[in-house]
């Protein structure tokens, strides 16, 4: 299960009636935590067997929610996938502005970087070639 | 990387809000892209679609709106989400790339019904083949989303050309799209097995660890087939860190799963995870090889090299690695706490750390290794750390101090001041319930902390803001109270609730009130002065309560023979389970019959009717009983609602269901066997699995020769069987009262089969007889047993009566292992292991196991058992057995020297 968060929401596995809970649960964590914080910290929590990491990246909230296999460390890599992305696309941490200018970018960052509820890319050059449909440059 | 998820998004409006820096006059709202946008315009805009020559710039800014809608929550209807998506499909005409992508996820976020998918299937099929590589890539990907199984046959060919595609985005939409597809499509996603092992052997890396979790989700029902791509694997080179931390858990999965046969430090994987330890740069994989080492049953010295390296990772710069290795440190520290002493010192820095979450769990890792000297100092600096905190970890650091003072009585005190103190801090019911019951298990099990404790709650509840908690400790309080060393300190609090609180608290504490005057009898003319000013009282309840006890302890009223009796009466247990009473008394209908306490069960076990059930089985036999509190309670009332089974009395004990039929066999069989005093009661659960089939008159013929004595009474046939829906044919036995007799029975089931004509439902007129074996089953001793655990089996044995006591030698034979003939036994006798003295370490040479439980005709009964191996595996055993009635405690033997 992964899900990203900003002015965009994904749910992949979490039942409709439980999606409002979480949206208040992850916000009162980050009204909790994020204040103060630094661009791009690292924050991870869990909530019973799901782990959350989040981080405030510009103006925007960013929180990746997983549970199995996606523990802290593979969410760790979506967050750093999701705020490479980001900020390639914006060129600098977004502003509410910015990142709303590039809505349409960042909806096709978010489907190659997590494709319902699985990691499918992780580099940020990977990402930027895909979403201008250019094949992938292997090392 | 089992797909733990289905689709479904959902946007929810101001997500970003609260940490949106604004502007002081709120400029960057009113310029926002997507200011005042509106379903109903974008919709109209959406029209640029249609366009013979299109602007691809500005359909790309339209699906971009779209998009925004979507994800907002806004939600189209049928109608519109078709024109829109009818529009979309023209946009395949444009060969402008940004275009193109947001086209393919335009349609998979308008996820199309099946009838709109063929508008879409013959643009995506040619763009499949394309020479265009991301053309072909993103294609699957939208296809794999729409499609249905019939479809997928036809693409199956592209799909598995694609995953050997020399362009890995290629592949790995092709991998992803199976991992996805493999849920519903088992079969089809199989066959693709040869490519995806090529695709594990790719050069990229993200292809690998598709390739590896598809590969394994092809597998993952065939054990050697895992072992053997694990095998191959690990002395190969992956490359993703994202595949070894794969590689690392089936390598544990296959090492947990043959541990029965050898050690684990001799396995080829277990070498591999400790490489995995040591590799070079790779924290991700370093960790979850540590992971999963303490996670298996490894010996201290396998343990050791695991816990360093976590170690290591507490004091790392990350945030991430600190909580993913205290995480783990946590829960070893559960099982195993000296082997994560040696991280104390590091575990004591993160007390301090900045993310809550690690200070929580580093505290609760502390408490569990901690020793005796460093409690108070531990406790002092969770108290200055509890304000910062939320509820939620607040509760596991209650729960851990709990159990870390049931492990040092003696620093009781300084704990129980933290918890009352936590107590009248401020935090929600779970928190606050979680402290209460920590201080009651205290009290229960430390007998000095129990006045500290009892005062303690006597000031909570001045200030208690939850009804439940104040109801649950004035009910504790008069249980514990009145057998301090001076009760009356406690009345002043107690009757201050009768004063101030609501009618719930206020009945609560009338209760105690009478407790205390009940068994404190200086006190009991006083309290009478009190009880006598709740007469008063504005609720019935309390009045009631109040009249009661002045009724009864005063003598006006007679109950019984003597004060011990009015005692019992007023306060004693009622000695059935309450949840099984409530069902009782919830099925109970006010009549002229009273309500009989003593029809209620005493079984407390509670197992679930439908315990064999599982996805996509047909449900067995018993599914058409609603779901109980407790089994036997639903099959009391279920029984006793048949007139031929009324006059059985109350209802002993029901077994388990015993299967009588293969597994997807013609014809499904169970047999729950039902034990009264005189009685026993065979329900079979039948279900027909033939949808041609209509069974009708079944019965089922009991052979009972080999169970002389029982002799059948009566019988309940089936009418009718119809597929699928389950029936019960029930068969009374009468046998000799309160006599555990045993017998073997065989079975047929007889019955009319008619055809059915499965296209209109309707049977046959004409049938045809037929029969049918089942297997035979066995009426045990251990059916006369029910399951009852004692809390504290010492004091249970000790008050029990010498003269019962009945011992015995038996020597047990050569056996497979000691933990197999002790669980043989246990089965044998059908008792409760008590204490977990079921579980024998491994390599013990003896053991001793404690069984309790209650023999038919309600005979309590604890059993002894000492096992000791003597020669390789010969299996030597000492049973003691003491019970409410010493010939029971003789048939015990019998049972065991027959078994």
């Amino acid at each position: 299960m992964v899900c990203v968060f900003g002015c965009i929401l994904r749910f992949h596995g979490v039942p409709a009636e439980e999606r409002l809970h979480w949206r208040s649960f992850l916000v009162k964590l980050g009204s909790e935590n994020l204040k103060g914080s630094k661009n791009e910290e690292l924050h991870v929590a869990s909530h019973k067997s799901v782990s959350i990491v989040y981080t405030l990246i510009g103006d925007v909230c960013l929180y990746i929610v997983g549970k199995d296999e996606y523990d802290e460390l593979a969410l760790a890599e979506v967050i750093f996938a999701v705020t490479s992305a980001v900020k390639d696309v914006c060129a600098k941490p977004p502003t509410e502005r910015l990142f709303l200018d590039k809505y349409g970018r960042i909806c096709l960052c978010l489907d190659e970087i997590v494709w319902k509820g699985l990691l499918e890319n992780t580099e940020k050059d990977r990402v930027r070639r895909l979403i201008r449909l250019k094949p992938p440059v292997e090392p | 990387m089992p797909r733990s998820l289905v689709g479904g998004d959902l946007a929810v409006p101001d997500m970003a809000q609260p940490y949106m820096k604004k502007d002081d006059d709120d400029e960057d709202v009113e310029y926002s892209p997507f200011f005042g946008i509106e379903k109903g315009a974008v919709l109209q805009e959406a029209r640029a679609f249609h366009d013979p020559q299109l602007d691809a710039r500005r359909c790309s800014q339209v699906i971009t709106k779209l998009l925004y809608l979507l994800n907002q929550g806004e939600t189209l209807t049928k109608v519109e989400a078709t024109e829109v998506f009818f529009a979309t499909t023209k946009l395949f005409q444009s060969k402008d790339a940004g275009l193109r992508r947001l086209v393919y996820l335009m349609i998979k976020e308008l996820s199309p019904s099946s009838d709109e998918v063929i508008i879409v299937t013959s643009s995506l099929m040619k763009d499949m083949n394309s020479k265009t590589d991301m053309y072909r890539a993103n294609a699957i990907r939208v296809l794999c989303r729409i499609i249905d199984g019939s479809l997928l046959t036809q693409i199956e060919r592209y799909l598995k050309q694609a995953i050997v595609d020399k362009n890995p985005a290629v592949a790995s939409a092709a991998l992803v799209s199976g991992i996805h597809l493999v849920q519903a499509n088992p079969e089809i996603v199989k066959r693709w097995s040869n490519e995806v092992q090529e695709a594990v052997q790719s050069r990229s890396a993200l292809v690998q660890f598709h390739g590896l979790a598809l590969l394994h989700q092809i597998r993952q029902n065939d054990r050697l087939a895992i072992s053997k791509l694990v095998s191959g694997l690990t002395r190969g080179t992956i490359r993703s860190p994202l595949a070894q931390c794969l590689l690392i858990r089936y390598a544990s999965q296959v090492i947990r799963e043959s541990s029965l046969s050898t050690q684990n430090g001799d396995s080829p994987f277990f070498y591999f995870l400790e490489s995995c330890l040591r590799l070079k740069g790779a924290d991700m994989v370093n960790l979850e090889a540590a992971r999963k080492i303490t996670e298996m049953d490894v010996t201290s010295r396998e343990l050791a090299p695991a816990i360093k390296k976590l170690q290591e990772f507490l004091t790392s710069s990350k945030p991430v690695l600190r909580f993913a290795a205290v995480r783990t440190l946590n829960k070893v520290a559960m099982t195993r706490p000296l082997a994560v002493t040696n991280c104390n010192v590091e575990l004591d820095i993160l007390l301090l750390d900045q993310n809550r979450s690690i200070a929580t769990l580093a505290i609760t890792t502390l408490l569990k290794t901690g020793n005796e000297s460093s409690i108070d100092r531990l406790v002092k600096q969770i108290t200055s750390f509890m304000s910062d905190i939320a509820d939620e970890f607040k509760i596991v650091v209650v729960e851990a101090i709990r159990s870390l003072c049931l492990k040092f009585p003696l620093k009781y005190r300084s704990m129980l001041n933290f918890l009352s103190s936590s107590l009248r801090e401020e935090g929600g019911f779970e928190y606050k319930k979680a402290i209460v019951d920590s201080i009651v298990t205290l009290i229960s099990q430390i007998p000095d902390a129990k006045e500290i404790g009892l005062l303690h709650f006597c000031e909570f509840i001045e200030d208690c803001e939850f009804t439940y908690l104040s109801s649950q400790i004035l009910h504790f309080l008069g249980k514990e109270g009145p057998r301090t060393s001076d009760p009356s300190i406690y009345i002043r609090y107690i009757y201050n609730r009768v004063i101030l609180e609501n009618a719930t608290v206020r009945a609560s504490a009338v209760s105690t009130l009478a407790k205390f005057g009940a068994l404190v009898d200086t006190l009991k003319p006083r309290i009478f002065v009190l009880l006598r000013r709740c007469l008063f009282d504005t609720e019935d309840e309390v009045r009631d309560r109040a009249t009661l006890y002045l009724q009864t302890l005063g003598g006006e009223v007679a109950v019984g023979a003597n004060e011990k009796d009015v005692k019992d009466f007023l306060f004693g247990s009622f000695d059935v389970p309450l949840a099984n009473f409530e069902a009782s008394l919830r099925t109970y209908e006010p009549s002229q019959k009273p309500f009989d306490i003593s029809m209620v069960s005493r079984e407390v076990k509670s197992h679930p009717i439908q315990e064999k059930k599982a996805p996509g089985k047909q449900p067995h036999g018993a599914g058409a009983t609603p779901a109980p509190v407790s089994a036997v309670v639903s099959y009391q009332e279920m029984l006793s609602s048949i007139p031929e089974f009324s006059e059985f009395g109350r209802l002993f004990k029901s077994s388990k269901s015993v299967e009588l039929t293969e597994a997807e066999t013609e014809y499904a069989v169970n047999v729950v066997k039902h034990i009264y005093d005189n009685h026993i009661v065979l329900q079979y659960n039948c279900t027909n699995t033939i949808q041609e089939q209509l069974l009708e008159d079944i019965t089922v013929v009991v052979d009972a020769m080999d169970a002389e004595e029982f002799s059948e009474i009566c019988s309940k046939p089936l009418k009718s069987l119809p597929y699928n829906k389950p029936g019960q044919i029930f068969i009374a036995f009468e046998k000799p009262e309160r006599v555990p007799a045993i017998g073997k029975f065989s079975n047929v089931l007889r019955f009319t089969v008619k055809e059915v004509d499965t296209s209109t439902g309707e049977a046959e007129e004409d049938g045809v007889e037929d029969e049918y074996h089942i297997e035979d089953f066995e009426i045990t001793a251990a059916d006369y047993m029910l399951k009852v655990a004692v809390s504290n089996f010492r004091n249970a044995w000790e008050n029990m009566d010498l003269d019962s006591e009945r011992v015995d030698e038996y020597g047990l034979g050569a056996r497979e292992s000691l933990a197999e003939a002790v669980s043989a036994v246990i089965n044998i006798l059908g008792m409760q292991p008590c204490e977990g003295t079921e579980v024998v370490p491994k390599n013990a040479r003896s053991h001793t196991c404690l069984l309790s439980g209650v023999f038919i005709g309600d005979v309590k009964v604890l059993v002894r058992l000492s096992f000791g191996l003597s020669g390789p595996n010969e299996v030597a055993m000492k049973l003691a057995v003491r019970s409410d009635d010493p010939e029971v405690s003789d048939k015990i033997h019998e049972i065991v020297a027959s078994g």
